[in-house]
């Protein structure tokens, strides 16, 4: 079996991996639950800053990760997670069960110490309590992954074009570009996933996504502005672009120009002074992407509601405790519906999450109620409602977090056009930039690329360095009008876990009009 | 599983070296050769709702090696990078080197390797044998000591205890402890054509960042701890959260305006590493995307504040003997006395700098004229939370950010250069909202913080009701005093230590959030 690695090695393991879980893990004592997952990505990309080339890399990335649930008279969790190469190949079956033992240990010493401190500490004590997981189907499942240009058969000359060349389009958008950069990537992914229970389930993903940053110079200082793009498929997005009608993606070259030309021309616009008060604010479906991700994706992960982020990312206002939260609520105006959707065409699709359990959609706001979060299996067993496949990991040798897949506002029926047509005075708020948002989401500051002021339903002056600001629940009360604009975006980079994981996902949403508080500089 | 010995490490380092000095197109080459652990404890105790204590022991191990070369080629010098994981043989060298020739492009930046600086690095074993060798019974019990010290203040606490009339009703409160403990185990060897005797490096750290919070009493604080050794540790986060969110029960809201504030060592930390670092690194620098763009050798902050860069400090968690380039490490100023005097960089920046014909404009000076200012000092291969990776290119990465003051100040004479205030010691989400060189950054205050009355600190502060909306020019020419008292502070998944003081600063901008809350929960 030695040889490089490659994708089609999972095949060749599958089984074993698959017996290693299902018959020697299940031996060990008091051991509960196993799952592992394997992965095997080969990856080719290039970067280039200035117009010039800068580096290109083709090359395999190989790892696992180990869950066990064990213990005698509690049950606990233990991980392990490695990353390996081409010489675990021959040894393949050793170096896992290594793995899985080490995560035994782990989890009997960890259910060892809980019983422990169930012990001491009396009452404080009983909610320590044995890990459990809801039950899913058993599957076994191969879903191959979709693409037109096998990022395999590109070759590592043409991503350096692709990087020099769009990076030349971003420079060549004016002298006010000081610096701009590039790069551009394509891989073929597959995970394998098996667990105790016998699950065997075998996915294989296409990525493309390139990445620009144009730095701009101009007499109000300067603009750096950066954005991706990218699509669950092969070559053929950054060469010739996609459109489906929701993912509206050009070539990457004009993804590129169109940046920089944007940077330099928000560059020139005179700052944002904000006014005072609130005022009426239409947003467009490039800024509600981040607008939901933030506000309505992160608060509807239920790892945070139940306070497994109290450290870090953040917990969510929608949860207080089992008895005190907002499922079954107003939390908006009746316009806004957002749900997350791993069965859509996106950044964050897939058939099973890795719990193992089946992709579905999940309603968070319907009608301005919220209804349902994002779960695993066993923060849905806590809860006592179905899991809705929502655990992924960034690498196989992390552990899967609970994550926004395609997590989006819902298309309403409104013209965007007759949106800012209706506005008397306000603003037009248009593309994303950088967000700061409060603990548990209650609060948000997102800044814009643009911002337009509005006079009797006309577009004006443009502003940089724009953005809103506002309650969460007061601003999403004050939604009155939604787009049948629908767009989705692909968001690369959400961090979460420690260590940190970036995960990509999509989100979206229409055009949407509401009142808040304009933000400028400071 | 353990860590892979030093000795292998090293002879793959040597063999590798000598291997690729036989290919007649390589011109320079560098072999990086690194094992890693990283070993997390994610803490989760709810009170009222069902959870594990210690919700996440795990680890991710890597070792492998990575090679920078440069090859002849007949349109120049191309350079590639390659990494091959696990396989610490020839053929594994082999392969590494496929990739970087496979992947070697014309760089016009390029200059060469790391040359050798005729330093020598000062740090001698000052790693820790108890976190190498750490077992996963010994690395459980490092955890669960950290929530049974937070389980015991809470069940202790006579505040408590009034507060919810009965030991029953305690766990009624909503008591949270989360967080985590980061253990690493990092080993290298380095090579080069330029410094071809086999440099080697072992260091070890431990952090911990502990959340606290009574969640019916709004009440908020933490704990944490930076160590190399493990022996310093005995679960005192998990304690010092319990204890400060305590401390902050009966929280107030604060009406929004521009308040003298002081920052408290976390708060100060965020503020610096997100909004402030990114502008004092060479790469952003060469972007034109820093805030200090021409401003070398003039006065951009208050002439109290002194921050500099040192990872070779004996004893301080981040240092360590050389860079991942294979160059001793050592300190660089970035801003003394309020004077702009320096940037990070590792050797390709500084090397590309110095070359840059918009270098001065760039700087503000002639970069000749400052090269050992902006010396490749920080060149680290950093990534999974941590680590010294054999896949990753050299990135510019802080070690220990020290920020001292012009004139000593207790943390009472701090206070009193306030007079009447708050005292912010939490914050998160900080960010840089208008981009890293308009200097806006917002974020909100989630913790550890109080109003300050006649220079003391008076009531907390109602966590998660106040945004601070501010510029990094205004704070660091704002500020009133620096304390001497500096606390050794980490962030979310970064490794690098900032030793941070109280800072006072006046007129800074607060604005009130979330009144709704009061009515939801």
């Amino acid at each position: 079996m030695s040889g490089t690695v490659d994708i089609e090695f999972l095949e060749k393991v599958r089984s074993q991996i698959g017996a290693l879980v299902t018959e020697d893990a299940r031996k060990l004592p008091s051991l509960r639950y196993c799952d592992v997952r394997m992965q095997v990505k080969e990856e080719k990309g290039a970067a280039a800053e200035n117009g010039v080339e800068k580096m290109s890399a083709e090359d395999y990335t190989f790892d696992f990760g180990v869950r066990v649930i064990a213990g005698a008279k509690a049950s606990a969790p233990g991980y392990y997670g490695r990353l390996l190469g081409n010489a675990d190949v021959d040894n393949i079956a050793q170096v896992v069960m290594e793995g899985i033992k080490e995560a035994h240990q782990r989890a009997v010493a960890n259910a060892r110490m809980k019983v422990r401190a169930r012990g001491r500490f009396g009452s404080l004590g009983d909610a320590l309590y044995d890990t459990q997981l809801a039950p899913v189907s058993i599957v076994e499942d191969s879903v191959p992954a979709t693409y037109e240009q096998d990022p395999r058969e590109v070759s590592l000359e043409e991503t350096v074009r692709m990087a020099v060349d769009s990076c030349r389009a971003a420079q060549g958008a004016g002298d006010q570009v000081v610096y701009s950069a590039t790069s551009a990537s394509t891989f073929l992914l597959r995970e394998l996933f098996c667990s105790s229970e016998g699950s065997i389930i075998d996915q294989t993903f296409a990525q493309t996504e390139g990445f620009v940053i144009a730095i701009c110079n101009s007499e109000y200082g300067t603009m750096e502005i950066y954005d991706f793009t990218g699509h669950q498929r092969g070559w053929e997005i950054l060469t010739r672009g996609y459109d489906n009608g929701t993912i509206t993606l050009p070539n990457f070259e004009v993804f590129c120009r169109n940046l920089a030309a944007d940077g330099v021309e928000v560059a020139n616009a005179p700052p944002l002074k904000a006014p005072e008060k609130e005022c009426v604010v239409v947003t467009d479906p490039h800024f509600n992407t981040l607008l939901v991700h933030e506000v309505v994706g992160h608060p509807s992960e239920l790892d945070r509601a139940l306070k497994y982020e109290t450290s870090y990312a953040g917990r969510s206002w929608f949860f207080r405790d089992m008895q005190d939260n907002q499922m079954g609520k107003q939390v908006a105006s009746p316009l806004v519906t957002a749900y997350s959707d791993p069965t859509m065409e996106g950044f964050g699709s897939f058939k099973y999450d890795h719990d193992g359990t089946p992709a579905r959609r999940a309603y968070h706001i319907r009608s301005g109620t919220f209804e349902e979060f994002l779960n695993n299996r066993q923060t849905a067993a806590i809860l006592g409602v179905p899991p809705n496949g929502s655990a992924r990991a960034t690498e196989a040798n992390l552990i899967p977090l609970i994550r926004m897949t395609n997590t989006v506002f819902e298309a309403g029926q409104q013209d965007p056009q007759s949106i800012i047509g209706e506005v008397e005075e306000g603003y037009y708020v248009s593309g994303h930039r950088v967000p700061s948002v409060a603990e548990s989401r209650e609060n948000f500051r997102i800044t814009a690329v643009k911002v337009y002021e509005i006079k009797n339903g006309q577009l004006g002056q443009l502003y940089r360095d724009g953005g809103i600001t506002s309650d969460s629940r007061d601003y999403f009360m004050s939604i009155d009008a939604v787009g049948s604009d629908f767009k989705m975006y692909p968001i690369p980079n959400c961090g979460k876990g420690q260590p940190m994981q970036a995960k990509r996902m999509s989100n979206g949403g229409p055009t949407m009009r509401g009142v808040a508080k304009l933000t400028g500089r400071g | 599983m353990s860590i892979l010995p030093l000795s292998r490490l090293k002879a793959l380092a040597q063999d590798a070296l000598a291997y690729l000095g036989t290919q007649p197109d390589i011109s320079e080459a560098e072999v990086f050769v690194s094992a890693n652990t990283n070993l997390t404890l994610r803490l989760n105790y709810t009170s009222r709702i069902p959870s594990n204590g210690v919700e996440e022991p795990k680890s991710v191990e890597s070792y492998g090696l990575g090679l920078r070369v440069a090859f002849n080629s007949p349109e120049g010098v191309k350079t590639g990078f390659g990494s091959e994981p696990t396989d610490l043989n020839l053929e594994g060298v082999r392969r590494a080197l496929d990739k970087a020739r496979m992947g070697a492009v014309l760089d016009p930046d390029y200059v060469s390797l790391p040359h050798p600086t005729g330093r020598k690095p000062t740090l001698r074993r000052y790693h820790d044998p108890a976190i190498m060798r750490i077992s996963n019974g010994k690395m459980l019990e490092v955890g669960w000591e950290t929530v049974e010290k937070a389980l015991e203040v809470f069940t202790s606490s006579e505040e408590l205890l009034n507060a919810a009339s009965s030991p029953q009703g305690v766990k009624d409160i909503g008591l949270i402890l989360g967080g985590d403990v980061v253990m690493l185990q990092e080993r290298i060897a380095i090579a080069s054509t330029h410094m071809p005797k086999v440099q080697t490096d072992e260091s070890t750290m431990l952090m911990a960042f502990v959340t606290g919070m009574l969640e019916d009493e709004h009440a908020k604080g933490t704990g944490w701890h930076v160590s190399s050794y493990l022996a310093d540790y005995s679960g005192q986060p998990g304690r010092d959260a319990a204890r400060s969110a305590i401390a902050t029960m009966g929280g107030q809201r604060a009406g929004s305006g521009a308040y003298r504030v002081v920052l408290g060592p976390q708060a100060f930390t965020e503020i610096l590493e997100w909004v402030l670092m990114p502008s004092l690194q060479l790469d952003v620098v060469y972007a034109g995307a820093s805030t200090f763009m021409g401003k070398v050798g003039q006065r951009v902050a208050s002439e109290e504040l002194y921050l500099y860069d040192d990872g070779s400090m004996p004893g301080l968690a981040a240092s360590r003997a050389i860079t991942d380039e294979g160059v001793p490490t050592g300190r660089t100023d970035l801003i003394r006395d309020g004077v702009l005097v320096g940037f990070l960089s590792n050797y390709y920046e500084q090397q590309r700098m110095l070359r840059d014909p918009k270098g001065g404009e760039k700087l503000g000076v002639d970069p000749a004229s400052i090269a050992d200012a902006i010396a490749g000092r920080n060149g680290f291969r950093t990534g999974r939370g941590g680590g010294r990776n054999f896949d990753a290119m050299p990135s510019i990465t802080p070690t220990n950010l020290v920020i001292e003051g012009k004139t000593p100040r207790t943390p009472d004479d701090v206070l009193r250069q306030v007079g009447d205030g708050i005292y912010i010691g939490r914050i998160w989400y900080t960010y840089p909202v208008n981009g890293i060189a308009a200097g806006d950054f917002s974020g909100t205050i989630v913790g550890d913080s109080y109003f300050i009355k006649d220079g003391r600190i008076a009531a907390p502060i109602k966590p998660n009701t106040l945004r601070m909306n501010e510029n990094i020019h205004n704070v660091l020419n704002n500020i009133l005093a620096v304390g001497s008292e500096r606390t050794r502070t980490v962030r979310w998944s970064s490794d690098q230590v900032t030793w941070a003081p109280e800072v006072a600063v006046d007129d800074f901008h607060l604005d009130e959030i979330a009144g709704y809350m009061e009515d939801v929960y």
